[in-house]
């Protein structure tokens, strides 16, 4: 029987032996980090009446300040996908024209792969976390743009810091999914939105009767706590951890 | 591991004693006045003349009582209702309206036991209720109003019953009918006969003089409920229908002279959800209609509410005009009628009749009959407290009364409140003294809150907690920590957290989706970790989770979202469209099938060369598979067709989409003989199976050869086929999508701790996806009969059991093959070594889980007035269920029957 999986399975997938991401060596990355997640936290603090309210509309007008908090995020704190800031200079046989200012330097190395990571999370990570929500039981048949736009939510907050900082590598991606990569406050905030959405859902049964037990607030709300939480822990204590299994 | 097996055998029987301690101590006590009421001495000639005791003139001398099953409050009252004609009544004034408060279970029994003594039934009537034919829950030697009617002394001679309708009466009251004709309600889909066969006789009886009361009691709105909820389109219909009979009874009381002095009443015996189904405690479920009848009520309707219809008072939507208890339908009739208020009566009679005595004496009596009567039961229930007669000093009551800061416990209140009424005694306001009395007495006496026999909770609760300590003594060490271990003991300790949740009682199955959701989703990580899988997205457990979602939604379950819309009731296996339900079912009947008939081609293999060949395990050729289906098609076919018949009278618009002819041939067919062909057939296959691998174990002992466990494979294939007879028909394609299941997990080569999780969560999810849910409504009877003729209380229970525990008993079975890897050939696992390990962290779990669930019971108890009644009605329910899951689940299928398949596979 195990023949059948060993036909598709290429290899196994190695413990990741990259060190865990730390944030930029300076001060405005260090002081920013510890800011940005109580911006989150803040920016979904204010809106969630109209949330609880009005969930799809508030969903969409929020995705925008979420995704630029998140790009000033990864480009003011981390270290953009292999390290280098200028990747152009890799590609052989091409001419050099001039040097680059700081400026371009800055635009070139930070906030492009900023929006390629933004990029990727609306074409790939969205739909993917979209249909995982589906498959935990979010409606099928009523309730479509809540659940896309909280599968949004969720992907700005868990892939695209991740996405950023590791880029688009097959074998980093399997680490990352089969939970192998070192902890950092990446990948913490990945873990801790994803299971704080999971655990957003069980307030909803309850008979409280309270408008903001309806789909998806607890989620989200649930994806916004568990982001900042697994970004703290991910940063701090459990830094460089590895999560053993078996 | 001697210890081991001793200290696992006695925590495992010690589980039923536990669970049975805290049970009699659960159920409340309610005492109980035996014999039948008379008109006693009453005291207070001092006060109120010498003749005020003289029973007052009743107003009325018959009494018509019509039930209608289920009517809920605002199929009489509401804007939509179709009872035009008992609408115009209310606005004449010839009608008195109200909602009588039914309390939970809601369901027919316990109802009419409540309507007719009066008093509170308690929970044990639920079980009795499904153990119809039991003799000791009639009511033949209590006192009610039937039988007061009887033995009362009339014009013409003693009081004579006549009864058409639910025959739940007739099993109540038996012998007590002068003339009867009981309808049984076995078919839901009934919406007609059962109807009719109340309304011929109703003409007749019309006509007779000789009966004093006439009880008719229609099923037929009910019925249109449990088939297709309050919104059906022919409710109405079945509504109008019953106003036209309410109306033609009435008209003859107007004309005919004998029936000049009748009482007409019209009730509900309980109200439905906005599923249609009832037994618990939502609002729809507890507020039935009640209206009284009578051109003589306009004598006391001078000052009531006669707007019809009306809207529902805000708060409650199913709340018309007075709210009043079920129970104060007894003392009402006593009073009206001019007999005894029956002896365990805790109902009050209502206030709006006292208008048809003019003098004040006459109704201080009947009220101060019905109050002493009541008093009696305090008194019973509270010994040391004094309820006399008498004006009591402070110093005589032992606590003091009237002062602001005591607290006084609720008997020493109704104490107090009765010391009330005997001060008040010749005042002029006794009337309030007494009501306040009255319904203090009724509301503290039907809550069950001050009845748990605490010390046996104690106790119960206690031998649980040693249960627990045994199997933990007998675990092998928690080392190495796995995820599968992790997250059984992290799904256990929420779990138990969230029981204390109430909503979580009645939505439970949330949490078992959104557990088995997230397992599935660890076993894909850890897999993964373990080997890449480059099309991730078929990866096993993904498909697993793929199918779960399809699960999950084929049964809307418990209480906040009932009738909501799931996949069983959207429509597509409805109507024209069943022939697609029909085509899943046929194919979970045909791989069923392939499966069985590969067993019995391998017996025949083991006969056929049983003198030649050295090796046992001889491959079933072509041949031998052919007659193997031969044999098997008969079987299958006929269970098949049974379902298919059954169906028909069930749930006829699942076969509307059956091209007629089949269906033609297939309705003439014996339900009973088909099924016992089934069951018969099941047992045979089972016994030749068996038979040939004895055979080949034998062979295999002697040449010293592992065997693979195919008996036990043969053993669940056959059982599957028995679940399914014992399945309703638009569940059944579920057995297809759980046999998906299980053969993703097989790919997943689960460790015995992750088996172990995976049938825990899987065994809780298929019971809920099945339907059910920790209402006592959910409960199926449909399948209960399933071969059977007569009435049989340990078969029926049997089926009842295996046909709304099918899923979990599946699951259970599955994961012994998921576990031992039966019927592969390639694998090699040390059985011995993983029997006891799985083995004991399974049963440790499921005690652990038991106990915790007894602990709850008891904390709900701890806290329980300050709960309130909501949760002890919650939490009733959801006890016997758990006994349910901890007796005949845990100790007869996962170690009985789990030990069994085990046992066959070692072979």
């Amino acid at each position: 029987m195990a023949t059948i999986i060993n036909a598709n399975a290429t290899s196994k997938t190695p413990p990741s032996t990259a060190p865990p991401v730390e944030p930029l060596n300076n001060d405005a990355a260090r002081l920013y980090t510890h800011i940005h997640p109580v911006l989150v936290l803040s920016l979904y603090a204010f809106s969630f009446s109209s949330l609880v309210a009005d969930p799809a509309s508030t969903l969409l007008n929020t995705l925008a300040p979420l995704a630029i908090l998140q790009i000033a995020y990864v480009a003011v704190c981390l270290p953009p996908t292999g390290g280098t800031p200028t990747i152009r200079k890799q590609k052989p046989g091409e001419k050099r024209s001039r040097v680059p200012s700081k400026l371009e330097n800055g635009l070139n190395g930070k906030i492009v792969p900023a929006f390629l990571s933004l990029l990727l999370t609306a074409l790939a990570a969205t739909p993917l976390l979209t249909a995982i929500l589906v498959l935990f039981g979010a409606p099928v048949t009523t309730h479509h743009p809540h659940t896309l736009l909280c599968g949004a939510h969720v992907a700005l907050l868990s892939t695209l810091p991740l996405v950023y900082v590791h880029g688009v590598n097959g074998e980093t991606w399997r680490q990352v999914v089969a939970l192998l990569l070192p902890i950092d406050e990446v990948y913490g905030g990945l873990i801790g939105t994803v299971v704080g959405a999971w655990l957003g859902a069980v307030p909803i049964p309850l008979d409280w009767d309270r408008e903001w037990q309806k789909w998806p607030v607890t989620i989200v709300t649930g994806a916004y706590i568990g982001y900042a939480v697994g970004k703290l822990l991910g940063g701090t204590l459990l830094k460089g951890k590895k999560i053993m299994f078996d | 591991m001697a210890t081991r097996t001793v200290l696992l055998t006695v925590a495992n029987l010690l589980i039923p004693v536990s669970i049975l301690i805290f049970a009699t101590g659960f159920f409340p006590y309610k005492p109980f006045m035996p014999g039948l009421a008379e008109y006693e001495e009453l005291g207070w000639n001092r006060i109120l003349g010498d003749d005020w005791q003289k029973p007052p003139a009743a107003p009325f001398d018959k009494v018509i009582f019509m039930v209608v099953d289920a009517l809920r409050s605002d199929f009489v009252f509401g804007e939509e209702s179709g009872m035009s004609f008992v609408q115009s009544l209310i606005r004449d004034g010839t009608a008195l309206p109200f909602t009588a408060h039914a309390t939970s279970p809601t369901i027919t029994m316990p109802r009419v036991k409540a309507i007719t003594t009066g008093s509170i039934p308690s929970f044990l009537d639920v079980i009795l209720n499904f153990a119809e034919s039991d003799t000791t829950s009639t009511l033949a030697t209590q006192d009610t109003w039937l039988a007061q009617i009887k033995a009362k002394q009339f014009d013409n001679g003693k009081g004579k019953l006549v009864m058409y309708g639910d025959d739940t009466w007739l099993k109540l009251f038996p012998d007590f009918f002068d003339r009867a004709d009981g309808t049984s309600s076995f078919f839901v889909s009934d919406f007609t006969e059962v109807d009719n066969n109340v309304t011929r006789h109703v003409p007749n009886e019309l006509l007779n003089s000789d009966w004093n009361a006439m009880i008719m009691h229609y099923l037929g709105l009910d019925h249109i409920g449990h088939k297709a909820g309050p919104k059906s389109p022919n409710m109405i219909p079945k509504q109008k229908e019953m106003d036209n009979m309410v109306q033609s009874i009435y008209s003859a009381i107007e004309n005919e002279d004998h029936l000049a002095n009748t009482l007409f009443v019209l009730c509900g015996d309980h109200g439905m959800n906005e599923g249609g189904n009832h037994g618990g405690s939502s609002p729809g479920e507890t507020s039935p209609a009640l209206v009284f009848m009578s051109p003589k009520l306009s004598k006391v309707t001078q000052n009531t509410i006669k707007e019809s219809p009306i809207k529902p008072s805000r708060g409650n939507e199913f709340e018309y005009y007075r709210m009043v208890e079920q129970s104060d339908i007894a003392p009402t009739l006593a009073g009206l009628l001019g007999f005894p208020v029956p002896r365990n009566n805790l109902g009050v009679f209502l206030t709006e009749f006292l208008g048809f005595w003019d003098e004040t004496p006459n109704r201080v009596q009947l009220l101060y009959r019905n109050a002493k009567q009541m008093k009696k039961i305090v008194e019973a229930t509270y010994t040391s407290l004094k309820f006399t007669d008498e004006v009591l000093e402070t110093g005589e009551m032992g606590f003091e009364c009237f002062s602001l800061n005591t607290h006084l416990t609720d008997g020493q209140n109704l104490a107090c409140l009765w010391q009330r009424v005997v001060n008040a005694m010749g005042n002029n306001d006794e009337f309030e003294h007494i009501y306040k009395f009255m319904h203090e007495a009724q509301d503290t006496m039907s809550s069950t809150a001050s009845n748990y026999d605490v010390s046996r909770l104690v106790f119960g609760t206690g031998l649980a907690i040693l249960v627990c300590a045994l199997s933990y003594l007998t675990l092998p060490s928690f080392r190495p920590i796995t995820p599968a271990g992790i997250y059984y003991a992290l799904t256990l300790v929420l779990y138990a957290a969230l029981m204390f949740a109430s909503s979580y009682v009645e939505e439970e199955h949330n949490f078992w989706y959104w557990a088995t959701s997230g397992w599935y989703i660890l076993l894909l990580l850890s897999n993964l970790r373990k080997e890449w899988y480059d099309k991730w997205f078929f990866h096993p457990a993904i498909m697993a989770l793929v199918v779960h979602r399809v699960i999950r939604r084929w049964n809307q379950t418990g209480q906040k979202y009932a009738g909501a819309d799931d996949i069983v009731n959207s429509g597509i296996f409805h109507g024209n469209n069943s022939f697609v339900l029909w085509a899943l079912i046929g194919a979970t009947y045909m791989d069923i099938m392939i499966r069985i008939a590969r067993h019995v081609a391998r017996s025949i293999a083991t006969f056929d060369n049983l003198q030649n060949v050295q090796n046992a395990e001889i491959e079933s050729t072509d041949h031998h598979r052919m007659i193997g289906t031969v044999a098997v098609v008969p079987l299958v076919g006929t269970a098949f067709v049974f379902k298919l018949a059954f169906t028909a009278k069930d749930a006829p618009e699942l076969t509307a989409g059956i091209t007629g002819g089949m269906m033609e041939s297939v309705e003439t067919l014996n339900i009973v003989g088909l099924a016992q062909m089934v069951f018969g057939g099941l047992a045979l296959s089972g016994i030749w199976i068996a038979f040939a691998e004895w055979q080949r174990s034998k062979k295999r002992v002697a040449t010293r050869q592992e065997g693979n466990g195919a008996l036990a494979v043969a053993f669940f294939d056959l059982m599957a086929l028995f679940l399914i007879t014992q399945t309703k028909a638009q569940n059944i394609p579920l057995y297809l999508l759980f046999r998906l299941q299980f053969f993703f997990l097989r790919l997943l080569n689960l460790s015995p701790a992750a088996v172990t999780t995976t049938t825990l969560l899987l065994t809780q999810t298929s019971f809920f996806a099945l339907g059910n849910s920790n209402a006592i409504s959910s409960i199926d009877l449909s399948n209960s009969y399933n071969g059977i003729s007569g009435y049989n209380i340990t078969a029926v229970g049997a089926l009842v059991f295996l046909s709304n525990w099918a899923g979990p008993v599946y699951w259970s079975l599955a994961s012994i093959l998921l576990l031992g890897s039966h019927g592969s050939t390639q694998r090699y696992i040390e059985t011995s070594e993983l029997h006891v390990a799985d083995w004991v962290t399974k049963e440790r779990e499921y005690l652990n889980e038991l106990a915790r669930k007894e602990e709850k019971g008891r904390e709900s108890r701890r806290d329980g007035k300050e709960w309130g009644r909501h949760v002890a009605l919650l939490t009733l329910p959801k006890f016997l269920f758990a006994m349910a899951w901890g007796v005949a689940w845990h100790l007869g299928v996962t170690v009985w029957l789990g030990g069994l398949a085990w046992w066959l596979g070692t072979w």
